[in-house]
């Protein structure tokens, strides 16, 4: 795959205080990727810089191998779709989707041609004339998706689009955008806090906090491979405890010695381990090293949250299965449920 | 219930009593007008005479013209002006904001003489000539806070994103300020241009003291006239009100009839 753009050690400060803190990002051709971090990590920072609303500090912008911090807006090859939609209430629907193209001073007739295309791709067949702040939150996002699209550009960008929708229209509008970027077939540069959105919609993850990227792999490999403690904490829910990597694949936590399957540390390195909820099973106290009491159980829907108290900590399960609270119990993991990371200085 | 009808008879006899106040010495002018003779006590039968001496007088002529050309240039450019100002006012940091918001309500506020003195002072200072150029520049400096107050909440009240929007779709800044915010402001364009057309229209204090070598808008001719009982004056005042009256009627229906037009739009969409 080429890569597409490219941000090399990007810097930005705003009034004394850093936003961004050397961002180092490839970005490939057709890809969707999402930038992932809590709020004011500087997500938005960093799609400003790339729209070119914002200028770095320091710094390389590449595009197709040119730098480009210096290029204004208007003469970038990427499209944005605001949170807030930003839709211009003056036009109807057809006239704001043809805004570029008027612009660009198309002929009439194409315009009206691309205009009815857009509209179809994004489920508004029918709406041309329809004065936009007539529209719901929904109808608006797609406006503002087909606004940008009708350009060909070759990379959108996405600031937490759906943000303002509510969770239903938010799942069936993720659906929806991952369908049109496979059919547009180009880079999807899309800002989320939400993890769940991050890890449905993705091609590659990239977590940010405190304007460093903490993590950059596909959602599996943020999930099941969290590099440090706040990509843990922040991208599902775990138990997350220190620890001492004795010897590759042979890791020490809570008095007792795992096999695991991490290679690549120091010996006697000290570490922390990650154990998701859903990975740990509870069973009978005699057949496990971690022994403990429920403490607490808490029906999810699917699953029960389980809490057992054991010598050192409370452990999270999630299970399917039900325990009565102040039974004894064991838990246990396989070799491949233990994830092993750097300790976060 | 008596005590109430009573109340409610004496509000509107207040009310009736006001607009009589107000309204009975404007009609009084516009009915004298058409006296055929130059009492202004008895009205002796209907005529169009002060109208035919006013458009003969060349003096009355030519200070309609310097009102109407003061006006209309005071006008175009104090609403550029004051449109500019108000879109960079809303770019700018919040202490430069509150700051520049405040300066700009002193002339609104001000005395209209200690403007007036302070504009004379200012052009004999510059050694400026006194006439129809100082009389531009004071109305344009009188009326352009009027615009920004007019401008700037509709400016405030655009999505912070909306000039990048524009840009981002391939619109320079320019475009983006003509095809876009333009537009979108131009509620508050139209009323600043209104409201600084009437009050260069009707100026009389400050163009009086910055004016000279002849050069008079109507308020001054008329004043200058009073001395004298000279009908024409009467002539004269009732083309102003109509011109105000018609003035202030667009400024408030033309909205309204608007408003309702794009309801009914959306009414058929939905
Ligand atoms: N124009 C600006 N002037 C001053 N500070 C700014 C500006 N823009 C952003 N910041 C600051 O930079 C930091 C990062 O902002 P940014 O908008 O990039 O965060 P974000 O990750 O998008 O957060 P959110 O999820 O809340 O949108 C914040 O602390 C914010 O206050
Ligand atoms: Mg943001």
């Amino acid at each position: 795959m080429n890569t597409l753009i490219e941000l090399k050690n990007i810097t930005k400060t705003f009034d004394d205080q850093q936003v961004l803190k050397g961002i180092n990002l490839k970005i490939n051709e057709n890809e969707f990727l999402t930038l992932l971090g809590p709020s004011g990590c500087g997500k938005t920072t960093t799609l400003r810089i790339i729209a070119g609303f914002d200028e770095a500090d320091s710094g390389e912008l590449l595009f197709d191998g040119i730098e480009i911090s210096k290029l204004p807006p208007y003469k970038r090859e990427v499209n944005t779709v605001f949170q807030k939609y930003a839709l211009f209430p003056h036009l109807n629907v057809a006239e704001n989707i043809a805004f570029g193209l008027n612009i660009k001073k198309t002929d009439k007739t194409v315009v009206v041609q691309k205009v009815e295309k857009m509209l179809e791709l994004v489920g508004l067949s029918g709406f041309e004339k329809r004065d936009v702040t007539s529209l719901s939150g929904g109808q608006q996002q797609r406006v503002a998706i087909a606004r940008a699209l009708i350009n060909e550009p070759k990379v959108l960008l996405l600031d937490e689009p759906l943000g303002a929708l509510d969770a239903r229209l938010r799942k069936e509008m993720q659906t929806e955008l991952k369908k049109i970027q496979k059919e547009v077939g180009i880079t999807f540069i899309y800002v989320t806090h939400d993890q769940e959105e991050a890890l449905s919609m993705s091609d590659t993850v990239v977590v940010m906090n405190d304007g460093y990227i903490q993590q950059i792999g596909t959602p599996t490999d943020v999930y099941n491979e969290p590099e440090n403690r706040f990509v843990a904490s922040f991208i599902g829910e775990s138990n997350i405890i220190k620890g001492t990597m004795i010897r590759d694949c042979l890791v020490s936590f809570d008095g007792f010695e795992f096999e695991c399957v991490d290679k690549g540390f120091k010996e006697n390195e000290e570490i922390e381990v990650v154990l998701r909820p859903e990975d740990i099973d509870i069973v009978k106290p005699e057949n496990a090293k971690i022994k403990g009491t429920v403490e607490s159980v808490v029906f999810k829907g699917v699953h029960y949250e389980i809490m057992v108290r054991t010598e050192l900590r409370s452990y999270m399960i999630h299970t399917t299965d039900f325990f009565e609270v102040g039974l004894d119990v064991g838990l246990t993991f396989g070799p491949e449920d233990i994830h092993v990371m750097w300790k976060m200085v | 219930m008596l005590v109430r009808r009573i109340a409610s008879l004496s509000k509107g006899l207040y009310v009736l009593l006001c607009f009589a106040f107000f309204y009975t010495p404007i009609f009084v002018t516009m009915i004298f007008s058409f006296n055929s003779s130059k009492s202004l006590t008895k009205f002796t039968g209907f005529s169009l005479r002060w109208y035919t001496q006013l458009i003969e007088n060349s003096e009355i002529m030519s200070a309609v013209w310097v009102s109407v050309s003061v006006a209309a240039l005071a006008t175009a450019i104090s609403t550029v002006l004051g449109t500019i100002t108000a879109i960079g006012l809303s770019k700018s940091r919040k202490i430069i904001k509150e700051w520049l918001t405040n300066i700009n309500n002193i002339p609104i506020m001000n005395p209209e003489i200690v403007t007036a003195i302070g504009l004379m002072l200012l052009f004999s200072a510059m050694k400026f000539e006194k006439g129809y150029l100082t009389m531009l520049l004071a109305h344009i400096s009188f009326c352009t806070p009027y615009v920004i107050t007019s401008v700037y909440p509709k400016v405030r009240g655009l999505d912070v994103n909306i000039a990048n929007a524009a840009m981002d779709l391939g619109a320079t800044p320019f475009q983006a300020l003509t095809k876009v915010i333009v537009p979108m402001i131009k509620p508050g364009i139209t009323a600043g241009m209104l409201l600084a057309f009437t009050m260069s229209f009707d100026d009389f204090v400050i163009s009086y003291f910055v004016s000279g070598n002849g050069v008079m808008n109507i308020s001054m001719i008329v004043y200058n006239m009073t001395k004298r009982t000279n009908p024409t004056i009467n002539a004269l005042s009732t083309i102003v009100i109509v011109v105000i009256f018609v003035a202030v009627l667009v400024v408030n229906v033309i909205p309204k009839l608007k408003n309702k037009k794009g309801r009914k739009i959306n009414e058929k969409n939905i």
